[in-house]
Parts: C-alpha cells; sequence; structure tokens
C-alpha cells in the first residue's frame, strides 16, 4: 500500500498509484464525480457567490484579529470550566495528552474523525503509551485497520472499492465474503459500540471554535463525534489556531457552507456544539473537557506575505474532489496528512518548504479549485507564491534553472529565438528525448510533436494568401 | 517562555503586520417563512429529504395517544428527563444502551436547514444510543432560520447541544448510503401544536 | 480597424498553419491583421515555474513589441490570459502600458464574438461533429465560455455533450514534462470520456499537443484541429484537408 510515502517522493508514490492501482483511479474518479455533482446542486440552491464572499470576509477578519480572538476563546472556555492547553509543536500536543492520560489512567480511547490529530500522529503516540485507541469514524476505523493514512480530508477511504472493503471486513469482524453495505455497517456498529461505552477518554478535533462562547462546533453524518465527546468521562479536543470565529451567530453561515461544500448536504445529520463538562443539572456528558490549541506551523503561515490566506480553510475537501491532479491518484500519493491543492499550499509552512517540495508544483494550474472553495483561497496564486519562494531559495532542480535562463535569453532576443526555431526543425527530433529531461517526460507518455514544416513568421513573410 | 505566550507573541506580531479588516456582518440567509405554516413545511421537507420521517399531532392529548400507539410495537424506552409525563409511554424502560426506542424533547428546531435543537439537560444517551428515536418538538419552537435559532439559545448554553437532521448514515463504503452507523437508524419527528 | 496577431511560441513553431488561418479568418472579417516582429514567447513557462524574474524579462520584451497595436489578438487563451491577468502585476514600474495592452488583448473566439460582435460565420463545418476542449486559462482566467462554441455552432458543426470539456487535459507547461505520469492520466481521462466525434478542437496548441501526443500513444483516437483553422473552414465551406 501506498499509505506511508512523503512528499518529496510524490511522482514516485503518483506514479505507483496509476500504474499498479488502476483501482484506486477509479474509485476516487467515481466517490469525486459524485460529490462534484453534489456541491454543484447544493451550489445552486443558495446565492452562492454571496455566502462565499461572506465565508471569505468573516475568516479574514478573523485572521487579522487572530491575537485578540484567542485570547477571548481562551477567556470564555475556562469560564465554560474547560482546560485549555497551548501546543506550540506536535511534539507539545502530545506531551499535553500524555499528561490527560496519566492523569486519568487511560487505558482506552474513542476517537472521532480528525486530520488535526492524524497531522500530530495522535494514534501513535498513544499506542506507545500502550492505550488501545479506536478510530470510530466508519472510514477512518477501516484505514486504521489497514495500517493507513485517510486518503481524503471528508471521505477517508474514497480509494477504497466496495470488495476492498468486504475483505478488511471479513478478516476483522468475520462478515461474509460478499456482504453487504447494509451488513458491514451493522457489523461495525456492534463491535464499536462496546469500545464507546468502554472508553476512558473520547479524542476529538473541532471544525470551529467560537471566541465569544468558547464552544467547539463539530460536523458529522455518523454520531461517532456525537458519542465520543459524550459517553466518556473525559474529551479532549485539538483545535487549530485557525479554526477560530467570531460569533455564536457565524456558526450559522460557517457550518452550512461547510456542509454545502463538502457533502452537498445541507448540514451534517449531527452537529456538536461542545461547551465543557457536564453540568450539575445534567444527567450525562463527560466530567472534563479539555481543548488544546494547536499551532505546530500555523503561525508560519499566518506570518507569510502571501500563504496567510490559506488558513481560511475549513477542510471541506472540495479542492480535492475538484482537482483533476488529486482525481487521477486520490491522496495517498501526496504523502502527508492534507492531501490535493490545499495540502500542496498548507505543507510549506507546517513541513517546512524543501520537505514539501514538489507539492506546489504537482498541479496544472488549471484553477478549477478557487472556483468550488467555499471561502475563495487564491489558491492557484499561492501555488504560485510557493514555486517562486521555491526559486528563490534554489530549491528547483538545476537543469530547470540553466534551461530556462537559456530560454529567457532566446525570448529576450529575437533572433537568437529565430534561430532556435530553425534548430528545432533541422535537428533529429527524437533525439532530443535522451538529451533533454523534458523532452523525455514528455515522450515517456506521448508521441513527439512534429513542428510545422515552416515557421508561421516564416510563412508570414511569403505572405498569407 | 511558555507555548502559550510563544504562539500568541508569534499571532500578535503577524496581526500587527497587516490590516485588521471588519467583520462583515451577521449571516443573511434566505428566510424559511416567515409565516409558520410555511416554516413547519420546510422544516418537514427538509428533514424527510435526509431521511427522517414526520409526524404532525394536533396538541399533547393527540400527541400520547400517538406515542402510546408507536410505543407498542417496541419492548422497551429509554425517555428524554425533560420529555413531560403525557408524552410517556407505558411500556418498560431500560437504560439508553439497551432500549428499542429512545424519546426526546428537542428544545428547538430549524427550518431552513430542518434540524432538531437537542439539549444535553434532556440526557445524551437517549439521543444517541437508542436504535430509533422519537423527537418531540413545539410548533411554536420552530425557528425560521439558524442564525435566529443561535441566537434564542445562546444565553442559556448546556454543556453540549446536537443538532440532529436525520438518522446516522454514511456513505463510506463505496458511496452507498446506509443509515443506523453509531446513532439512531430511524429518527421520527413528532411536530405538537 | 488594425489587428495585431501575437502567434505565441508555440503557434509559431508547432502550430503556423493555425496561425495563417487566423490571419485569413481576421481579414475575412474585415481586420487589417499585422504580425509585430521581434514576437517571441509571453514567458508564461517561466512565470508558472516560479521564475518570475525571467518572466518580467520576457513581458517586457512582449510588452514593446505589441506597443502600438489597436488590438492584440491570439490563437491562445492561456497565453492572452498572462497577458491580460497577470502583465500588469508582473510589469511593476510600467504599469500603465501593462494595463492598456491586457484592455486591448483578446483570445481569437473572444475578440470575435465580443469585439467584432459576429457569430455566424458560414456554414462549411454542417454536418460535423465536433468535440470542443475547453482550455482552463480561457475558461477560468479569460471567462470564455461559449464564444467558441457559438462559433462552432455558427459554421454548422454540432458541438457534443462531452462530460469532460471542462477539466484540464494535464498540459499545463512544464507539468506535462515534470510529472508525465500524472499528467498523461488526466489527459487518458479527457480522451476516455470523448464522444464519438469528426474532430476535437481547442483554442489552445499546448493542449492540443498534450491530447494528440496521448492519443498517438495510445495508438487511437480522434482528429485533432486548432479553433482557427476550423473557423477558417467553417468560413470556406467544403473540406479542407
Amino acid at each position: 500500500m501506498s499509505g506511508h510515502g512523503t512528499p518529496n517522493r510524490y511522482r514516485q508514490q503518483a506514479t505507483h498509484t496509476i500504474r499498479d492501482e488502476p483501482y484506486v483511479r477509479e474509485s476516487v474518479l467515481s466517490g469525486t464525480d459524485r460529490a462534484n455533482d453534489h456541491r454543484n446542486h447544493a451550489y445552486a440552491e443558495i446565492d452562492a457567490d454571496r455566502w462565499r464572499d461572506w465565508g471569505r470576509d468573516a475568516k479574514t477578519h478573523t485572521l487579522t484579529n487572530l491575537d485578540r480572538y484567542l485570547e477571548e476563546a481562551e477567556r470564555n472556555l475556562e469560564a465554560n470550566g474547560v482546560r485549555v492547553h497551548w501546543a506550540e509543536t506536535a511534539a507539545d500536543a502530545l506531551t499535553v495528552l500524555r499528561g490527560i492520560v496519566r492523569e486519568h489512567d487511560v487505558r482506552s480511547v474513542v476517537k472521532a474523525k480528525s486530520m488535526l490529530t492524524e497531522e500530530l500522529g495522535v494514534n501513535e503516540h498513544l499506542e506507545r503509551l500502550n492505550v488501545r485507541v479506536r478510530e470510530t469514524d466508519l472510514g477512518e476505523y477501516i484505514v486504521q485497520i489497514m495500517g493507513e493514512p485517510p486518503s481524503h480530508i471528508v471521505a477517508p477511504v474514497m480509494h477504497l472499492s466496495l470488495d476492498d472493503c468486504r475483505q478488511i471486513f471479513q478478516q476483522v469482524l468475520g462478515t461474509p465474503r460478499h456482504g453487504t453495505p447494509e451488513e458491514l455497517v451493522a457489523a461495525a456498529r456492534k463491535a464499536l459500540r462496546q469500545e464507546f461505552l468502554a472508553a476512558d477518554l473520547g479524542i476529538s478535533g473541532g471544525n470551529f471554535l467560537v471566541a465569544e462562547t468558547g464552544t467547539v462546533a463539530l460536523i458529522e453524518n455518523e454520531g461517532n463525534i456525537r458519542l465520543s465527546t459524550s459517553l466518556p468521562r473525559v474529551h479532549v479536543a485539538f483545535v487549530g489556531i485557525e479554526k477560530l470565529i467570531p460569533r455564536f451567530e457565524d456558526l450559522a453561515g460557517f457550518i452550512q457552507l461547510t456542509a454545502r461544500a463538502a457533502t452537498g448536504q445541507p448540514i451534517g445529520n449531527y452537529v456538536s456544539f461542545i461547551q465543557g463538562p457536564k453540568k450539575d443539572d445534567e444527567v450525562d456528558g463527560p466530567e472534563e473537557v479539555h481543548v488544546v490549541l494547536v499551532d505546530n506551523g500555523r503561525t508560519t503561515l499566518l506570518a507569510d506575505e502571501a500563504a496567510w490566506e490559506a488558513l481560511r480553510c475549513v477542510r471541506c475537501g472540495a479542492c480535492l474532489n475538484i482537482c483533476p491532479v488529486y482525481r487521477q491518484t486520490g491522496g495517498h500519493a501526496y504523502g502527508w496528512t492534507y492531501s490535493g491543492p490545499i495540502g500542496a499550499i498548507i505543507a510549506p509552512g507546517i513541513l517546512g518548504l524543501e520537505e514539501a517540495l514538489p507539492l506546489p508544483f504537482a498541479s496544472s494550474l488549471c484553477g478549477a479549485c478557487a472556483d468550488v472553495c467555499p471561502v475563495r483561497i487564491p489558491i492557484p496564486e499561492l501555488l504560485l507564491h510557493w514555486r517562486e519562494r521555491a526559486v528563490e531559495e534554489g530549491l528547483t532542480p538545476l537543469t530547470e534553472r540553466v534551461g530556462l535562463e537559456a530560454y529567457t535569453r532566446a525570448a529576450t532576443h529575437p533572433l537568437l529565438f529565430r534561430a532556435g526555431g530553425t534548430l528545432l526543425r533541422r535537428t533529429p527530433w527524437q533525439l532530443g528525448g535522451t538529451a533533454l529531461p523534458i523532452l523525455k517526460g514528455w515522450t515517456q507518455e506521448r508521441t513527439t510533436p512534429e513542428p510545422s514544416p515552416k515557421s508561421f513568421q516564416a510563412l508570414w513573410k511569403e505572405g498569407i494568401e | 517562555m511558555s507555548a502559550r505566550e510563544r504562539v500568541l507573541e508569534r499571532v500578535r506580531s503577524a496581526c500587527q503586520e497587516r490590516e485588521r479588516t471588519e467583520h462583515p456582518g451577521a449571516f443573511e440567509s434566505r428566510d424559511a417563512g416567515a409565516d409558520p405554516a410555511s416554516r413547519l413545511t420546510t422544516l418537514a421537507t427538509m428533514l424527510e429529504a435526509a431521511g427522517a420521517e414526520v409526524v404532525r399531532v394536533d396538541g399533547m392529548v393527540e400527541a400520547g395517544k400517538w406515542v402510546r400507539r408507536f410505543a407498542n410495537d417496541f419492548e422497551s424506552v429509554s425517555v428524554g428527563v425533560t420529555v413531560p409525563s403525557q408524552l410517556r409511554p407505558t411500556i418498560s424502560t431500560k437504560g439508553s444502551h439497551e432500549a428499542a426506542l429512545g424519546l426526546s424533547m428537542a428544545r428547538a428546531a430549524i427550518a431552513e436547514t430542518g434540524s432538531l435543537l437537542m439539549d444535553a439537560r434532556d440526557g445524551r444517551r437517549t439521543q444517541l444510543l437508542v436504535p430509533t428515536h422519537v423527537v418531540f418538538v413545539y410548533q411554536a419552537d420552530v425557528h425560521p432560520t439558524f442564525r435566529g435559532a443561535l441566537s434564542s439559545v445562546r444565553a442559556d448554553l448546556p454543556s453540549a447541544i446536537g443538532l440532529h437532521s436525520g438518522p446516522s448514515k454514511s456513505a463510506d463504503i463505496a458511496q452507498t448510503l446506509v443509515t443506523g452507523v453509531h446513532g439512531p437508524g430511524r429518527l421520527i419527528v413528532v411536530l405538537v401544536a | 480597424m488594425r489587428v495585431s496577431l501575437f502567434a505565441t511560441c508555440l503557434g509559431d513553431q508547432f502550430y503556423a498553419d493555425a496561425c495563417a488561418d487566423a490571419v485569413r479568418l481576421l481579414r475575412h472579417l474585415g481586420a487589417e491583421v499585422d504580425v509585430p516582429a521581434g514576437q517571441t514567447c509571453c514567458g508564461q513557462p517561466a512565470y508558472n515555474a516560479g521564475r518570475r524574474v525571467d518572466a518580467q524579462a520576457m513581458a517586457r520584451h512582449t510588452s514593446k513589441v505589441l506597443d502600438g497595436s489597436d488590438y492584440v489578438v491570439l490563437p491562445s487563451g492561456s497565453c492572452a490570459g498572462m497577458i491580460r491577468c497577470f502583465y500588469p502585476e508582473l510589469l511593476v514600474g510600467d504599469g500603465a502600458r501593462a494595463h492598456a495592452l491586457a484592455q486591448r488583448t483578446f483570445e481569437l473566439s473572444q475578440f470575435v464574438v465580443e469585439v467584432l460582435g459576429v457569430q455566424r460565420l458560414g456554414d462549411g463545418l454542417s454536418g460535423s461533429t465536433v468535440g470542443y476542449h475547453h482550455s482552463c486559462h480561457a475558461l477560468r482566467e479569460l471567462g470564455v465560455r461559449e464564444a467558441p462554441l457559438e462559433l462552432l455552432a455558427g459554421c454548422g458543426a454540432a458541438v457534443v455533450d462531452w462530460p469532460a470539456a471542462e477539466e484540464c487535459c494535464g498540459f499545463g507547461g512544464l507539468f506535462s514534462a515534470k510529472l508525465p505520469e500524472v499528467s498523461a492520466a488526466m489527459a487518458d481521462r479527457k480522451l476516455d470520456t470523448l464522444p464519438e466525434v469528426d474532430f476535437v478542437t481547442s483554442t489552445d496548441g499546448g493542449c492540443l499537443m498534450q491530447l494528440s501526443g496521448r492519443a498517438g500513444k495510445r495508438g487511437r483516437g480522434p482528429v485533432f484541429r486548432h479553433l482557427a483553422s476550423a473557423l477558417w473552414q467553417g468560413v470556406q465551406g467544403g473540406v479542407r484537408a
């Protein structure tokens, strides 16, 4: 399986998927086709342009005032009885978690779907602490069993077919070899119900954190997030610092916009607003709630003159679904938690630019992502921004640098450029494939283009009838 | 310096470098009907589209009759704390993780999104663990917009609110829609006049 | 009306006939066409590679070459998009010139429909079924969606419903050579969803080179023809080789 890659090996990983796992491409194409249909319908029902403007502006306002909103959120969380922790790095966040595990003698954990906890490596950390950790989102449960990371922000097993799932469930839960999706789900419900009832700790992420009320908001469809945050005696929510929104009422806009962009639903079938531990007049709920505010590279993005706009992201996955590059391989090829266009523009902030390459180059700059983003992140511009930074820092291949410098010299000297055109016609063109990497890349997958017998400028000089 | 101070310091310095922008103002969506009748129709349509069943009853007496009749097909029931006594069926009660049926009282509903606003004070386990979930909501508590519903509850928030807008579902496996994944597979909403 | 044709580097070297057909088409529609001497490349390959300084040099060169023209028309959506959308920001210090150039620069079909106000060219494509590939930059940077379709229909062609018509072909300039496997898979998706047609056309030579090159490697596929040539055929009537 191609799950544990690195961004640096993007080309090899993508090629592996395309050549050796053609069924992944098939599953992803059909899954994203469906998601795109749903989103298009959901956007058509509303004044999507105005909603998206609002989403952009509300997030931009939050980010440009993030200092005061973070402090306001912290005050209100604490007033609600929530214990607030700050994590500058992934290691900080895991240290906080270890403290909670030790304090409460935690043996088993149920986890609601959260990309941030993937980013931080929470599961691996808990396993090292000998804590049993169970993903409870159906898709996450499947990839956890397979030992793979999720391949999509919203739909973790978009890369798997029904038959893949049947095999896994047969091995683990003893379902019939040709079980229906209903039979597989019923078996998972039964197995995971026991886990929910027995767990000492529930871990979640957070879609939004409201500064004015200290509310952690979570969107889902299965009910596993509500269960993970309601049944165990302790709940820990890991929340990226960019998830802040100013007001309680703003949830109305963000939850609807996110649901429509992500799955085309008006709203997720379950939405949780977490205010804190169980109150005296309540019969159930966790006794203790912790919120871990995580930076882990987000302030690097925030400080960047251009890339800070990527922090508006609500993790709906719409840019993955529409991206023609993502659609050929699914998410594993990207080699880290966040794949697709959004992953490529936040990777340099979170991993460092060198570590993140070549993801900002893994795009044809077609611009389809910008058409669908619910908070109007200028993704193609930010891809270009990181490419420019890679050039400035000397991180691009030497052949590319030399080639483009030579090309620029020719293109700013018309005589030289024309001479190049003549050369193009005189050289045995096919030989170029072995000499120039750019031609080798081209001819590997396509026939060699034939130059016109005469250049257009030559035809023009001769006179066009 | 603590992690908190280091993170906040970097956020502050980034914010100082950049012009602070204004909040765009309240989120305005289409109004799901100013008049109560169309509000109810929208709520019912949205809930049904998401896979829930909707029943309308004319007052508490009728609601009580309906629930006793409905509950007869179930062995046991778990009932939310705030469900009025007239709406409690006579079948045996059980803990929420064993009961075949759950009854809850919604604090409010949202027509725009087809959602029931479930307050933790009614008991979370009954809202989540039963296979079939009946939720009562007073027709007078139906808000046309999501934003309106939020501002009506903002001053009095329990430890958790759940918005329930349909049965538990997933399309993770081969993009096939399946209900009853972790939460109730059947959601019946009783709109009480 | 004086129109300057900017052939683009790819057009000049690989789609010379299509550029000549663009000249014929514009003349037929009453324009006086010139081809400014010294024209080379708009700078997009460097710009998309993150080589801003190189792109600036090429943009400076091109904007000087195109000085003094009334209208600039390109048989390419991508290069027209480069001039219209990115020159003003690239040519800092020469903003007025860049803005003026951006304003008078058009992709061919856009120019014919929006500036010349022409939709019907002739009936030379009567009975043809055509697949139109929307190049990403014509579609998203220039907002050109209807113009080529109207012109093709206006020549009597039946433009088929192609589910992937608006999806990227996988060219993307250097992208196609740096990540050839992904790029080829993108082209395959286009080709696999293409209905039976007499030919496929697009306003961008790069896209056509990608799609025809991939179809050739697969050993099957339709005929590809640049939009300028298809439209000129539409004007002329009859079938040109």
